[in-house]
């Protein structure tokens, strides 16, 4: 009975715990695996392997990446976390029992241990090489507990040379961040990924029904909402819109914004801006790789003509497991796909020392005044800094002068700002307003200024909001 | 006997692994050259080169290549050429040409493609070459490397690496008359400074602003610009980043006196000078100089011209005549072979950072007749630029585009007696498939006699010294 409780309780103890943390990381803890993903870039070359023989601990550190390259995939990234440290905590467990300590201090020390590091990997940058290193010495150890020899000089000989074996293959165990879990990034990246995957309906989803939702996930909604030509109807929904038209990137800027600011270009359609915000992502990665910004300098080459580039990225794809086929399809079906992208390709030349969206966005509304994703964003965001001439300028210039006003709720409103700012004859009224609802309403605001019952109209947003600091 | 029966084994698993290798029958002949890359069909080569590896860019499942007496079957689609059997190859054909026929596996029917050839020339080219390695974008760095690479072979090792000079942006490593003994680097950042390298005792000076810079003939002084660089960016994505110089200037900095040299016209606030090289007698210093236009506006009318003004070295003064020996479209990096004959310089349609212009191209001015030579065997679609001499003067190295557009590759291209240019050829690599998965671009490519006598640890010694101020 006794040497029963002495198997079960423990085995038992592990698949619990094994459990507890798949259910953690898989259900409530999911996305930072797929910014892990995308945060490096792994290939099955010779010459790219040969790579990681450069330093100590090269066996864990291809073992780490090649496996971390299956985060892509749903469930992989927590059922290789958890395999990964139930393994761990297993082997230290039985390395600690042969060590003499007894069944229960040996399970107390390695489940304590497995949860440290299980506690790492909340941290977005703590890589999977690190636990595999730690697993690497744990089974050397056992290795070395096992041996039957008593022969002083033979043991000692055998933990020099697994201690020279270790560091060459495992090198030093990283040490992570112990903390609490990172909600306020995990929130981020589930917008993120959701976006990234082409789950859009799942991003709006995610960010209405969060009563704690960041800039960055309203970033990714509104980013949806004006890829589906919504992003009028949606601006005033919230109460603090974050476009990221008013961003300018560096050298110090954090990461995730860049690659957020990469979204935002590539939805606009200004390829030169994509390509550096992709590289740069790119170089501030880990290792300086980063797979989801290759895929994006293949497309955003392929869309601006450059076969040459965009063929440099699809053969260094070519030799992913995830990303192989989309490869292949882009060869395949790339002018189906960006058919819409290709058009929109700004085919005037002019040069900016600046990042200024603003100016980013004339110069592709300048080459097609057809491109509503640059027109909305360029609209709204000068709405959201209240700056009514410059809506009014951009409105004619995009809109008016082209014959194609476009007759949205909030731009309606906006406008009725300007008549009624500027005294405007009723014929510029009857030229602007052509929504009758949208005037009744305006005169109903008018009465009663600042009602909180006209909240989500432009008006209110414009009496009673504090407009973003640029 | 045990030793025997490992060796046995070994014999037989090598056995096995070349009798799993097909070899070419029924073969197909096809009235094309092979699209090999690197592209090394009928190139000109160095007897002291490594080998040149290199891949048939088909889907092929296995490949044979005969080189002279050398045959080569591998699996799949890559020729890597054995080390020993490359130089008995190479040794051999000096001063001759060896014929290389590729014949592949392709779909179950093996397709023999036109030969061609490689040229071995017994000039040699200077066997070490240094070099950047960064990203593309040039406008941000993060884990920046100088490396220094043999060519005789695929040895490679840092001179300055990130990791111990604390993530900081280094720019080219330049020698004296391709001298490993004496050369200089920049470490940029807080306390950066030039590390001049005299015997593998290195220095750390503080040249205010010093960017471009080259040596005189006996080393005492350098020629340098500087400048206050602008990135800019193209809404065109084809022609991406553009950077020009909102200020620059040339001054001559005494190495023994420790002094800046000014002169008047080399700092002219109307006009733009860059790109400084003595001439290898000394007796000149050549620049690139434009009229200041408001910029970025009227990029397109940055013009810069080829000028020399003179120099003595003995008395480290700077002449007051400024002759202007080329001036159509805009030039960048001359640089001067050692034995004068020559100075290469690369034009584009305008500016100063030809990096990013396609349509930038190398020439190749004879200093004796004035004859250009605009050297289209050499250059490409892409970028060709940042040229370096060996310095027997039959060589140089310069960073193309070709392949891609974006990163930049060594090509080494041969001058020979008559000063005809032959078809150049990429820096070889142990696995021919490197470029394909490389994500860094090899920027300012300089050749140098033999190894540099100091490494990554004493320049990050250098570093913590007080850097030697100019006057």
């Amino acid at each position: 009975m006794k040497l029963k409780a002495r198997h079960i309780i423990p085995t038992t103890a592990i698949a619990l715990w094994a459990i507890a943390c798949f259910v953690f990381f898989q259900y409530f803890y999911p996305y930072h695996f797929f910014y892990k993903e995308q945060n490096q870039l792994f290939l099955m070359s010779a010459d790219w392997l040969q790579t990681y023989f450069d330093g100590a601990g090269w066996l864990a550190r291809i073992a780490g990446d090649f496996l971390t390259q299956f985060y892509y995939y749903l469930y992989a990234g927590a059922t290789i976390l958890t395999l990964t440290l139930t393994l761990l905590c297993v082997t230290l467990w039985w390395t600690l029992k042969r060590w003499g300590l007894n069944t229960w201090g040996a399970l107390v020390i390695a489940l304590i241990v497995t949860t440290m590091e299980a506690v790492f990997h909340l941290s977005y940058d703590f890589p999977l090489s690190g636990t595999l290193s730690l697993l690497g010495w744990a089974v050397l150890t056992l290795t070395i507990t096992l041996t039957k020899t008593k022969r002083k000089v033979t043991l000692a000989l055998l933990a020099v040379s697994s201690l020279v074996l270790g560091a060459w293959l495992f090198g030093t165990p990283k040490i992570g961040k112990i903390g609490m879990p990172n909600w306020y990034l995990e929130r981020q990246l589930s917008a993120d990924c959701e976006y990234y995957f082409g789950n859009w309906d799942k991003v709006q989803q995610i960010v209405e029904q969060d009563k704690e939702r960041t800039p960055e996930m309203l970033f990714f909604y509104y980013l949806v909402q004006a890829q589906r030509g919504l992003l009028p109807e949606k601006l005033l929904l919230f109460d603090r819109p974050e476009l990221g038209t008013f961003y300018s990137i560096g050298p110090q800027t954090p990461i995730l914004t860049i690659r957020n600011m990469n979204e935002l270009y590539w939805a606009l359609g200004d390829m030169t801006f994509t390509e550096r915000a992709a590289m740069m992502t790119n170089v501030f990665s880990h290792n300086n790789r980063n797979v989801r910004m290759i895929r994006r300098l293949a497309e955003c080459n392929y869309v601006s003509g450059d076969s040459l580039a965009a063929e440099k990225y699809l053969r260094i794809l070519d030799k992913t497991f995830a990303y192989h086929q989309w490869a292949d399809n882009l060869r395949t079906h790339g002018k189906d796909i960006y058919r819409t992208k290709i058009e929109m390709v700004n085919q005037r030349d002019t040069i900016t020392i600046s990042d200024n969206a603003h100016f980013l966005m004339m110069q592709l509304l300048d080459t097609n005044p057809k491109n509503t994703v640059a027109l909305d964003y360029i609209l709204c965001s000068t709405l959201l800094l209240k700056d009514i001439q410059g809506f009014k300028r951009d409105y004619d210039r995009y809109c008016m002068e082209h014959a194609t006003p476009r007759l949205k709720t909030l731009y309606q409103e906006a406008l009725c700002i300007w008549l009624a700012g500027t005294n405007a004859s009723q014929e510029e009224w009857k030229k602007y307003i052509q929504r009758p609802d949208v005037l009744q309403k305006f005169q109903q605001y008018n009465e009663k200024r600042g009602s909180a019952a006209f909240k989500g109209t432009y008006w209110y947003y414009f009496d009673k909001i504090k407009a973003p600091k640029v | 006997m045990k030793r025997l029966l490992n060796i046995l084994t070994l014999s037989i698993i090598l056995a096995l692994l070349v009798a799993c290798t097909p070899t070419p029958k029924d073969v197909l002949m096809r009235d094309m050259l092979p699209p090999i890359y690197p592209d090394y069909c009928d190139v000109t080569i160095p007897v002291n080169i490594a080998p040149l590896n290199f891949l048939l860019r088909a889907d092929c499942e296995a490949i044979e290549v005969k080189a002279g007496d050398v045959i080569l079957h591998a699996n799949g689609n890559e020729a890597v050429f054995d080390i020993d059997d490359w130089k008995d190859l190479t040794t051999q054909a000096s001063g001759k040409s060896i014929k290389v026929t590729v014949t592949a596996l392709i779909d179950g029917q093996w397709t023999q493609y036109m030969p061609f050839f490689w040229q071995v020339v017994t000039d040699k080219v200077d066997p070490y070459l240094t070099y950047r390695l960064i990203e593309p974008d040039y406008e941000i760095w993060n884990h920046v490397q100088i490396q220094q690479r043999c060519i005789e072979n695929f040895e490679t090792n840092a001179i300055g690496h990130y990791e111990q000079l604390e993530n900081r942006c280094m720019n080219c490593h330049t020698y004296a008359n391709q001298d490993p003994q004496l050369s200089m680097m920049y470490v940029r950042g807080p306390r950066g400074g030039a590390i001049l390298n005299q015997n593998g005792q290195l220095s750390k000076l503080d040249i205010p602003g010093s960017v471009y810079f080259g040596f005189s003939p006996s080393g005492r002084y350098i020629t340098y610009s500087t400048q206050k660089i602008i990135p800019a960016f193209h809404s065109l994505a084809s022609k991406r980043l553009e950077v020009y110089d909102s200020e620059s200037n040339v001054f001559v900095a005494d190495m023994e006196q420790h002094r800046i040299i000014v002169s008047p016209l080399l700092s002219d606030s109307l006009k733009f000078e860059t790109f400084p090289t003595f001439s290898p007698d000394g007796k000149y210093i050549y620049y690139c100089v434009a009229d200041s236009v408001s910029l970025p506006k009227d990029i397109r009318q940055l013009q810069y011209s080829l000028v020399r003004i003179p120099f003595n070295e003995q008395t480290g003064t700077i002449g007051s005549q400024v002759d202007t020996i080329f001036n159509q479209r805009s030039v960048c990096h001359p640089r001067i072979s050692p034995d004068g004959r020559f100075i290469l310089y690369t034009v584009a349609d305008y500016g100063t950072f030809p990096i990013w212009h396609p349509e930038a191209d190398l020439q190749m001015m004879n200093l004796q007749t004035g004859r250009i030579d605009t050297l289209s065997i050499v250059n490409s679609q892409k970028s060709d630029t940042y040229h370096s001499w060996s310095s027997n003067s039959r060589w140089f190295v310069f960073a193309s585009k070709r392949d891609d557009g974006l990163y930049g590759k060594p090509y080494f291209c041969y001058v020979d007696q008559n000063g005809k240019a032959h078809k150049p050829f990429c820096l070889p690599q142990e696995h021919p498939t490197f470029y394909d998965y490389n994500l860094k671009s090899f920027n300012a490519p300089e050749l140098g006699k033999g190894k540099v006598p100091f490494d990554v640890d004493d320049v990050a010694r250098a570093m913590q010294q007080e850097a030697k101020k100019f006057k």
